[in-house]
């Protein structure tokens, strides 16, 4: 008699230990799909450790787009146009000189740059005046220098008309 | 060689400081007023030497011609 009731007490109790495997959380909710964006100027912080779903860099390597758990990297990145594309769906955009961009292994990221602003803080004159006035100097008879340095210029405009079209 | 640059001898912290200086100009006129201060540099140096000081040397000028240099070397 004691036998049966037992029995009985072990079949009640096995739907319960079920349930309990089911709501047991798994591998795949436990990983966040955010990735952590720190976004840093020398006299400025424009993302501090902030949760967002993509970023999309211009590399030395080529163009990438940066997800959660990406691959650790250390990318140069030239002069150029950053995209984030932020938890709530929407996206920003960012202007930068060129600097570095880390991936570390815990879904985070650390992009440096000397000088980052939004495309609409730039204005058109100022671009196309000094393309004009770097080309002179490019294709003139300066010194090594001079000339070197006018090709940087002219490699950073090109880039900003080209992103602000 | 990779960078252009590098082979005229320029640093990329060179490289990086034209790039940003270039970027801060582009600017509208309220932004690059505030802006254009950051790149402003004028630092000088003297060499002293048995007791007396050398002459007064600004910093940029003097990065500038030992890139100058070193381009000159490697070309050599």
């Amino acid at each position: 008699m004691s036998a049966f009731r037992l029995s009985r007490v072990a079949l009640r109790a096995r739907p319960t230990k079920f349930q309990n495997a089911l709501q047991r959380r798994g591998y795949a909710e436990a990983i966040s799909d955010k990735i952590k964006l720190s976004l840093a100027l020398p006299h400025q912080t424009i993302y501090k450790s902030t949760d967002v779903v993509q970023v999309n860099i211009p590399a030395e390597s080529g163009d990438m787009g940066i997800l959660a758990n990406h691959v650790p990297s250390i990318e140069q990145l030239k002069p150029g146009l950053i995209e984030i594309i932020e938890e709530s769906g929407g996206s920003k955009q960012f202007f930068l000189s060129g600097g570095f961009a880390v991936v570390q292994p815990d879904s985070k990221l650390s992009i440096n740059a000397v000088e980052g602003y939004a495309l609409e803080d730039f204005s058109d004159e100022a671009v196309k005046s000094q393309i004009s006035e770097a080309s002179k100097i490019a294709g003139g008879s300066g010194s090594e220098q001079d000339i070197a340095e006018a090709k940087i210029e002219l490699e950073v405009l090109e880039s900003l008309q080209a992103a602000m079209k | 060689m990779a960078f252009a640059w590098k082979a005229a001898g320029l640093t990329y912290n060179r490289y990086l400081a034209v790039a940003a200086r270039v970027v801060r100009r582009s600017l509208k006129e309220d932004k690059r007023l505030q802006a254009e201060r950051r790149g402003e540099m004028d630092l000088r140096f003297a060499k002293w030497e048995n007791g007396k000081q050398g002459e007064n040397k600004s910093l940029g000028e003097a990065n500038a011609s030992a890139m100058a240099d070193a381009a000159g070397q490697e070309a050599k």
